[in-house]
């Protein structure tokens, strides 16, 4: 076993306090934290060691700024909880004595401690007092770090101009942040043009469109590129250097333009499901639409005539298949050409059927209209009232389940005049019995799917989910942020969201996205790696470890005026993975604050041979 | 089996008062609240409404479900969707006595109330006809002689005639009721030991409509009691008019305390405080079971309140001696009593009192054949 000693390192002596936290009881009552203070002010480099009933309160930061001046302490351990808590508090404290914060470490002796062995104390103790032996001698390699700071271009790309964008754009362009919203059709609006009056309001979809719009175009901060698409980006948070393609400037010609952006939204928005041909007799019966092509077909329709009228056909009765494209099963359901089924639920479909379920009927009264769902999803304020009225206006409802899918035939005996679908399903409601519908018109009421944006997927390094949208890091604490710094979603791109919800995501994304425009340049923690120029070879094996383009490249230098290859490390992309650090053959790569010589000396500290420790074990 | 919906059902439900059947959206709160459908395993009210939402009137006409309910309204009270359930019920039991009657009256009076007063009026008119022109002559001397302006053999062979057809017309409609709810030929198929052994059952359910008083907990208390007064009221008159008329309609005055007075009191009291306590509580809608009232509700109550109050009339005008009174008002009494009868015994809410008992009984014959059958195939099974 080892010894701490410190006399082989050249450095001076360092002077470093340990504070052990009582936790109110959390940890003393398992620890015994007097015994570890006791221990601690043996291990080589501690100068002062302390218990405290809570460091993190006032009294317990500021005994540790002023020891830090009373004492000349250099470093400072505290022995509490998870550094999830309380890992910044302690910076902030050690900062206020006048160090650097990052001459800090944190021991986590309550969850790795007193909690995980409650029924162990003594063993509990000579775990703390080891975890703290491990961070004192990882902290006298410690060297003072500052928080990278980059340069923020104040100026944001919004990515898609349906309303979700459009929101981001209008937002943000408030708040006096120039914004680039690039928008791939010829059309700002995205889906909302396909609409007619959506659900909870019935408001026309225009009208949402064309106010977003006046908001956008007094805005002179706005600067909307259609028919264009991103086609490259490179750098980092605040400076990313994207590359647009389309028809800019008076020509029309297609060119491509080069700008900086400091932080991007994704706002692509979705695709409707299209079913297979064949599916439900779509393609194969002209009288089975989707509900995009209803909605359309609606709008076009004479009211005054009392009919409805599809290609020169008079519809008498209608159906409307919930879940088409969405709550599929394995097994039952036919998988996509990726091999994967749309397991999850749009949300949206629902109340879109009733919607339209409901204004068929009440257009077009002598209609019968029939409504087959799994579940009625009517999840959102003023929802559940279409349900409501649809009934009561004399739509019939049944109710199959997710494995019997309904069967649709083509009615035999067919004439003219004659409903040409004939549906069979095992109806629920009426106790599992088989039961048939002669229609005229069968509504798939299709959900949502991901949009096609594998480039900007790549390009990006867009997290992908288990459903094909992209995916936020936390789908409550942190639901518009994506793993890749400086990139966030707005709206349906993320997963299947109605208007009202897309609009507060769009929100949210653009008070995120203003947040990091606050300072002028852009703080990262410094954990990044760090190229020893005197030791690498240039081998460049880090280069193709790492998986974060552009985070680490050879660069040709000048060494004793010699022109050779070496690594060079981007901090605005390395992530701190530390992947080159282990294939380096040098060991010419570190990570800052987590360098190679620390982690040698938090080994030395867990193993070091402590009389003390052994005689709290025996 | 695959079964195609008819759209018109719960169209044509409307002329029966079920106006609000769309409103149901079939969560079943209304079968787990209702005490009757719990003790029969029933699924009741909201099958029934699911009938008639997908129009599958065939196993609407089957069911017998409609007479196991007693309009408690607990089941309205409790839906979510205002859907009214009980009324539905009630719809139903006016929908399937209009199929039962093979005539179509039934099911012409439901849909038109003019038609159902105007064929009331004919028939009244007729009555008065009759004595118009038939009459005996009129005494106008101490003690009325009633009898002499219509006599006994006379009325009671009227009584007799009318009996008879009107029977006639309900008991073919209720052979309808057996034939359309035991599955028609299979009916044959069911032992008649079975058939025998269910008829206490009937006569039990008659008397005593037990079931009424297992329902609900916004009822009345006294309702049952009321319903059970009318009831005893109603067949008394039946006995007395029917049966027992030469001992009824006398000349002699006996004393108050004589069975005949008495009898014909209670008879009157037990049709009269019901029938009027429910026209009240029509009115001010105070019982779930009276919020909603069809026209015939209306008739039916007028008509047997009015019978009632009429034929008191005559006895108070006969004993205290007031002859051209009596035999005015009699002519009235059988002018509203008569055409009540025609109208209501086989066509319209009257015939309930033959219909509840003997679903009552139907559903005990289907059980036991049921049990039977599974038996019988159980034996196969293990032979
Ligand atoms: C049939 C149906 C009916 C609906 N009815 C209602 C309703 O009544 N009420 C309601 O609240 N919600 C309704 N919705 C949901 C509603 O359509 C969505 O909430 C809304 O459209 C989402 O807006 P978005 O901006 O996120 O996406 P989108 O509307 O899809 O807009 C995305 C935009 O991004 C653009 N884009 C895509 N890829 C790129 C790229 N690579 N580069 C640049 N631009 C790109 C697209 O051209 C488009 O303009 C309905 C959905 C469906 C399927
Ligand atoms: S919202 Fe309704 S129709 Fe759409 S997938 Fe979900 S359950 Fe099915
Ligand atoms: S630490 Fe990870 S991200 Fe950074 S350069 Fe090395 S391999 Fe790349
Ligand atoms: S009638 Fe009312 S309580 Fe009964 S199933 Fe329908 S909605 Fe539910
Ligand atoms: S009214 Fe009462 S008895 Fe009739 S179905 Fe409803 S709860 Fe049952």
């Amino acid at each position: 076993m080892n010894t701490i000693n410190n006399s082989q390192h050249d450095h001076q002596e360092p002077r470093i306090g340990v504070y052990i936290c009582r936790c109110g009881g959390n940890i003393s009552d398992v620890v015994d934290v007097d015994r570890v203070a006791e221990v601690s002010r043996h291990i080589p480099g501690v100068v002062v060691a302390k218990v405290h009933t809570f460091c993190c309160s006032d009294p317990g930061q500021n005994t540790i700024s002023q020891d830090i001046q009373a004492e000349k302490l250099d470093r400072v351990v505290v022995a509490s909880c998870s550094p999830f808590l309380h890992e910044l508090t302690f910076r902030g404290a050690v900062q206020r004595g006048g160090l650097n914060p990052y001459l800090y470490e944190h021991a986590n002796i309550r969850e790795q401690g007193s909690w995980a062995h409650k029924h162990d104390p003594a063993g509990a103790t000579a775990k703390s007092i080891r975890m703290i032996a491990a961070a004192v001698g990882k902290l006298q390699y410690s060297t003072p770090l500052d928080q990278i700071r980059l340069p923020n271009h104040r100026k944001a790309l919004v990515i898609g101009g349906g309303v979700a964008g459009m929101k981001v754009a209008a937002d943000l362009a408030r708040r006096g942040i120039p914004v680039l919203l690039v928008e791939s059709s010829g059309r700002l609006g995205g889906r909302l043009n396909q609409w007619n009056r959506v659900f909870p309001t019935d408001t026309p979809a225009g009208q949402l469109v064309t106010k977003l719009l006046a908001q956008l175009d007094a805005n002179p901060l706005v600067e909307i590129l259609l028919n264009c698409k991103v086609t490259a980006v490179t750098g980092f948070v605040g400076s990313f250097q994207v590359t647009i393609e389309g028809p800019l400037g008076p020509s029309g010609a297609m060119t491509s333009t080069q700008t900086t952006i400091g932080a991007i939204v994704m706002a692509t928005g979705f695709k409707p499901y299209v079913p297979d041909d064949g599916e439900f007799l779509y393609k194969k019966d002209p009288g089975v639409v989707t509900m995009p092509e209803f909605i359309d077909l609606m709008r076009g329709q004479q009211t005054d005539t009392g009919e409805l009228v599809y290609k020169g056909r008079t519809i008498r009765s209608v159906a409307f298949l919930h879940c088409v494209g969405s709550r599929q099963i394995d097994g039952v359901h036919t998988p996509r050409a990726d091999g994967k089924i749309n397991t999850y639920c749009s949300r949206v479909c629902c109340t879109t059927t009733l919607q339209q379920a409901l204004a068929a009927k009440e257009r077009f009264p002598s209609l019968q209209v029939y409504d087959l769902h799994q579940d009625i999803r009517t999840y959102g304020r003023g929802h559940e009232d279409y349900y409501v009225r649809a009934g009561k206006a004399g739509v019939v409802f049944f109710r199959y389940h997710g494995d019997e899918i309904p069967r649709v035939a083509l009615a035999d005996g067919k004439r003219p005049a004659e409903p040409s679908l004939h549906i069979t399903f095992k109806d629920y409601l009426t106790w599992g019995e088989e039961l048939t519908l002669d229609v005229d018109m069968l509504v798939l009421a299709v959900g949502l799917m991901a949009g096609d944006i594998p480039d900007l997927i790549n390009m990006f390094k867009l997290p992908v989910g288990e459903d094909r949208f992209i995916q936020e890091i936390h789908p409550k604490l942190r639901p518009v942020e994506i793993s890749v710094n400086g990139v966030l979603l707005a709206g349906t791109v993320q997963g299947p969201m109605n208007i009202e919800e897309t609009l507060n995501a769009a929100g949210a994304a653009a008070v995120k996205a203003s947040a990091m425009f606050l300072k002028d340049v852009v703080e990262l923690n410094p954990y990044v790696a760090q190229v020893e120029t005197d030791l690498c070879q240039g081998s460049g094996a880090c280069v193709t470890q790492c998986e974060y383009d552009g985070a680490i490249v050879m660069v040709e230098t000048q060494v004793n005026g010699k022109t050779v290859r070496q690594a060079k490390v981007n901090p605005g992309l390395c992530v701190g993975c530390g992947a080159c650090v282990a294939v380096c053959p040098t060991r010419a790569i570190n990570l800052n604050g987590w360098r190679l010589d620390q982690y040698d000396a938090m080994v030395d500290g867990l193993t070091a041979d402590i009389p003390a420790v052994a005689a709290a074990t025996s | 089996m695959t079964t195609q919906l008819h759209k018109t059902l719960h169209e044509e439900m409307h002329f029966f008062g079920g106006k609000d059947v769309d409103l149901c959206m079939n969560c079943g709160t209304c079968t787990v609240i209702c005490p009757l459908a719990r003790d029969e395993g029933g699924t009741f009210p909201r099958r029934i409404i699911r009938l008639i939402q997908t129009g599958q009137k065939r196993l609407l006409v089957k069911s017998l479900d409609p007479w196991m309910c007693y309009y408690c309204g607990d089941c309205s009270e409790n839906c979510p969707r205002q859907a009214n359930p009980a009324e539905t019920m009630m719809a139903s039991r006016r929908y399937l006595t209009s199929q039962y009657d093979w005539t179509g009256l039934a099911r012409l009076f439901y849909k038109s109330a003019m038609m159902e007063i105007l064929t009331i009026v004919l028939v009244g008119l007729f009555v008065t006809g009759l004595f118009v022109w038939f009459h005996g002559p009129m005494v106008l001397s101490f003690p009325v002689q009633l009898n002499t302006f219509a006599p006994v053999k006379w009325v009671e062979l009227g009584d007799w005639i009318m009996a008879g057809t009107l029977s006639f017309f309900l008991l073919t409609n209720a052979a309808r009721m057996v034939w359309n709810t035991l599955g028609g030929k299979q009916m044959f198929g069911i032992s008649s030991l079975i058939y025998f052994k269910a008829v206490p059952v009937f006569f039990d359910h008659m008397f005593t409509q037990r079931r009424s008083r297992q329902c609900g907990s916004t009822r009345s208390r006294s309702f049952w009691l009321k319903h059970l007064l009318l009831v005893s009221g109603y067949l008394s008159m039946l006995v007395l008019v029917l049966i027992l008329l030469r001992w009824f309609q006398t000349d002699r005055i006996y004393p108050i305390y004589n069975p005949q007075r008495l009898w014909g009191y209670y008879a009157t009291l037990a049709l009269l405080y019901p029938t009027g306590a429910f026209l009240i509580s029509r009115w001010r809608r105070k019982e779930p079971i009276h919020f909603f009232s069809e026209a015939s509700d209306w008739i039916f109550l007028v008509m047997l309140f009015l019978t009632a109050l009429t034929g008191i009339m005559v006895s108070l005008a006969r004993v205290n001696g007031f002859p051209m009174t009596t035999y005015v008002i009699y002519v009235i009494h059988l002018s509203i009593a008569v055409p009540m009868l025609v109208v209501e015994v086989p066509f319209s809410k009257w015939s309930h009192l033959l219909y509840r008992p003997l679903a009552m009984y139907l559903v005990s014959v289907k059980k036991a054949a049921a049990a039977v059958s599974l038996k019988t195939q159980t034996e196969a099974a293990t032979a």
